[in-house]
């Protein structure tokens, strides 16, 4: 059983923008993903529908078997959980710490200090940013910052790792930096699912590369390049 | 407990005036239910006291003799309007003129039992039917005058209803604003942790865990203004107390011969005013976070 299906899937927003038009493909466990394709592809909406931040019009999202639209309202955190995300916005809190950016992620499931205080280091030691632990956001460059967003989203040891275009936003150099801590978090296990637009990091990865364009799939090859 | 605690003043300290405008409105309302509730309870133990004295007294003409008069006596007994009827003799009557009139001498001296008349106390269950009886013993055979104290009683009753309906219209006033507040802290704190609040619904929080300190927040000032309110409203009936007035006790209007101590009195109210607080905290922080917690 495949670990995440994507079946039939259509999501249109408010003017009837299609963002998704019935997509369908399947994830195994422990695969290495890239999503690619231009603005507006429909890369972040596969995201969003997989943590259930929005719901799709049609068709199933299966999560290990579990229909992902179908969860109740309090299982979402549990979903979200097993899923980890890194925004190509990051999302930090400009108010805390890099320590306290981490720990929330275990204080919303109440994790005790004992347990924070053990997981945290080693979390922040695994991206690189132990030395920075007591520095804020806005003290951080763009890859301190993405490391610090994958750090938030492996708190919980997900199942599946998204990341929103975590490239987007910094230089080559960082990049290189977080795409290989991406790479070495899945070969821990951990599922990884990529979106991207950065055509020269794709194609150095020999991944498996689902190309999308205008919310459908047009490609999807295993060690494939970004334009197919 | 120490999270929540922290939490909690975090929330207060982000929007300080906010928070103290809405500590005293809801400190103001729960002060004024507190003294509505006490006045009520002072006007009926009031009313009690004087409707338990004579209200009618029916004074006979010298020639109608005692034995018709306890005729009449029997009678209004068994009138199901009358509570009581008490004869007062004609020296009786010089009896309590003494009494009354003790520190003048000259006054006594040409007073005699002779020209005091006999009469009958009424004490009616129902102070709205004083003014239909006194008019039935006046068209009454032997009936030389009645008086009654309808202008004490009514007038006091009539004051009481007033005190009941402008405090319980400033009461309800207030509580709605109260209610209105403590929402519109809510939504302002809501709003300033916006972005805190998604992430951390991202990152998997539970519903429980992003709405929790808000319902805390309107709690805690619910219970911190109610408490204010209790203490002050705690010691005012303390000094009503001193001044000995309700020597009996206070009177409950729906439980007819039930008495308080002012003390448990204050206490009982002190415990209502806190869970009066309690609840609109609650209630508030409840609808604020139905209304205005999205993420």
């Amino acid at each position: 059983m495949p670990q995440i299906e994507f079946i039939n899937v259509t999501k249109k927003y408010e003017g009837n923008f299609t963002a998704l038009d019935q997509i369908s493909f399947s994830v195994e466990d422990g695969e290495f993903v890239f999503l690619v394709g231009p603005s507006g592809a429909g890369k972040s909406t596969v995201a969003k529908i997989l943590i259930r931040e929005e719901r799709c019009d049609s068709g199933q999202v299966l999560l290990n078997g579990q229909d992902v639209m179908e969860l109740s309202y309090e299982d979402i955190p549990k979903l979200r959980r097993k899923v980890g995300v890194v925004f190509q916005d990051f999302k930090l809190l400009d108010s805390k710490n890099v320590y306290e950016n981490v720990s929330v992620a275990l204080e919303v499931v109440d994790s005790s200090d004992a347990e924070i205080r053990s997981i945290v280091p080693n979390i922040l030691s695994m991206v690189g940013l132990s030395e920075k632990k007591l520095s804020y956001p806005k003290q951080l460059s763009g890859g301190e910052k993405q490391r610090l967003c994958i750090a938030r989203a492996m708190t919980h040891e997900p199942d599946v790792l998204i990341a929103d275009e975590p490239t987007g936003n910094i230089d080559p150099d960082a990049s290189l930096q977080v795409i290989e801590l991406l790479e070495k978090i899945n070969s821990l296990g951990t599922t990884v699912i990529m979106a991207s637009h950065d055509e020269k990091l794709v194609d150095r990865l020999k991944k498996r590369v689902i190309r999308m364009e205008k919310g459908v799939i047009v490609s999807d090859k295993k060690g494939g390049k970004y334009r197919g | 407990m120490a999270n929540i605690w922290k939490n909690l003043m975090g929330h207060i300290k982000k929007d300080k005036l906010l928070s103290a405008s809405n500590l005293i409105v809801m400190t103001v309302t729960f002060l004024l239910l507190g003294v509505f509730i006490s006045v009520v309870v002072y006007s009926q133990t009031a009313l009690k006291y004087l409707e338990e004295q004579a209200q009618i007294t029916i004074f006979f003409k010298d020639e109608f003799t005692e034995d018709k008069i306890f005729v009449y006596k029997t009678k209004f007994e068994n009138d199901k309007r009358i509570l009581s009827a008490k004869y007062v003799s004609k020296e009786d009557a010089l009896r309590i003129f003494k009494e009354m009139n003790k520190d003048e001498p000259i006054l006594l001296e040409s007073i005699s039992a002779s020209i005091l008349p006999a009469s009958l106390e009424i004490k009616a269950k129902n102070i709205s039917d004083l003014k239909v009886l006194t008019e039935e013993y006046k068209k009454m055979d032997g009936v030389e005058d009645v008086s009654f104290f309808e202008d004490v009683i009514q007038k006091f009753s009539s004051w009481s209803k007033t005190i009941y309906i402008v405090g319980f219209l400033l009461v309800i006033t207030f509580l709605v604003v109260s209610y209105s507040v403590i929402i519109a802290t809510l939504k302002a704190s809501i709003n300033s942790k916006g972005q805190e609040l998604e992430i951390m619904k991202l990152v998997g929080a539970s519903d429980d865990y992003v709405k929790k300190p808000f319902l805390y927040q309107g709690v805690f000032f619910g219970l911190v203004s109610s408490l204010i309110a209790s203490f002050v409203v705690f010691l005012l009936n303390l000094g009503v107390d001193k001044l000995s007035i309700f020597s009996k006790g206070l009177s409950l209007g729906f439980i007819p011969g039930f008495y308080i101590n002012p003390l448990v009195f204050s206490l009982i109210l002190c415990f209502i005013l806190l869970l009066s607080g309690f609840l609109l905290g609650f209630l508030g922080s409840t609808t604020a976070i139905k209304r205005y917690l999205k993420y």
